[in-house]
């Protein structure tokens, strides 16, 4: 393996590294906050229920 | 918007500073283009150590102020070490294997407390899974957080306390910061990819910790969900005990 090689290897894996846990950062950030939306909406459609009873 | 703004930069910034880094500046006299894996350890490196600091600084404010949000901000930290300082070892092995003619060596003192710190960081995130109880997560953690914090400037001034294979700073320590060991346009590159790395650093934290605040939240929901459901099963069982007392001859 040529010295490039080396560098190429170093450089791919922590960029390519960085750029995919951003990538899947997001991708969790997202579908948190969707869950946290969806458990907030039940508990107020709960809680307006109770109110019209 | 303003971390979208913030994120847009770090990106523009890295790979401004990437192609600097390997298109611009020549490949040196003695390492060849092997020394450009430099511009991405050295960076890595900074970020672990920075990381640690955070987490560190973080878990003592938290054990001050029994603030979770400063909770949030050590556990984002200490994922970030966990990647940067993984990622300076895989770079630091990538620039090894053509200079020194081994990947790794054991008795390298920066190397062996390099891989101690990345044991610890990793060691840090497996503590907080230990109990669900987030005040007393927090304080537990903040305590394995200074103890690899405590790592931090052993892994710094091993290089000059013992010897080993690997070489004393080029530019980090105070006598080198104005005359550094290196022609100014590799120092130039160096620090440009050392902004940038610091600056995508800062956007991947705000994020993680926006991550670790709805997760807190999530939990605590879910938390006082099932104890609302225990109590309203308490409530229903003592009724029912109730009327087949008063029920009984």
């Amino acid at each position: 393996m040529t010295d490039v090689w080396y560098v190429v290897a170093g450089w791919v894996v922590i960029s390519g590294g960085m750029a995919l846990y951003a990538v899947t950062l997001l991708r969790r950030l997202r579908g948190t906050r969707e869950r946290s939306l969806k458990i907030r909406r039940g508990a107020e459609a709960a809680a307006s229920d109770e109110g019209s009873e | 918007m303003k971390t979208r703004i913030l994120g847009v930069v770090a990106l523009l910034a890295v790979l401004a500073a990437a192609a600097n880094a390997l298109f611009v500046v020549p490949a040196d006299l003695n390492q060849g283009d092997a020394q450009r894996i430099m511009y991405v350890h050295v960076p890595s490196a900074w970020l672990g150590y920075l990381s640690g600091g955070v987490t560190a600084l973080a878990g003592i404010g938290y054990l001050w102020k029994r603030d979770l949000r400063l909770d949030a901000i050590a556990l984002s930290a200490a994922e970030m070490g966990v990647m940067f300082t993984a990622f300076a070892i895989w770079g630091g092995m990538m620039w090894a294997r053509p200079i020194w003619g081994v990947f790794w060596q054991w008795e390298d003192p920066r190397l062996t407390t390099t891989a101690l710190l990345l044991a610890l960081y990793a060691g840090y995130l497996l503590f907080r899974r230990l109990t669900d109880d987030p005040h007393r997560r927090a304080a537990r953690a903040a305590v394995v957080g200074l103890v690899a914090a405590a790592d931090i400037p052993i892994v710094h001034f091993s290089v000059e306390w013992w010897r080993g294979l690997h070489q004393g700073p080029t530019i980090g320590s105070p006598d080198k910061l104005l005359t550094p060991a290196a022609p100014s346009q590799f120092v130039i590159a160096l620090l440009a990819m050392l902004g940038a790395f610091t600056l995508a650093w800062a956007w991947l934290m705000i994020r993680r910790y926006q991550l670790a605040r709805i997760q807190w939240q999530l939990e605590e929901h879910g938390r006082l969900g099932r104890l609302s459901a225990a109590r309203r099963a308490a409530t229903s069982t003592s009724a029912s005990v109730q009327a087949s007392t008063e029920g009984a001859p």
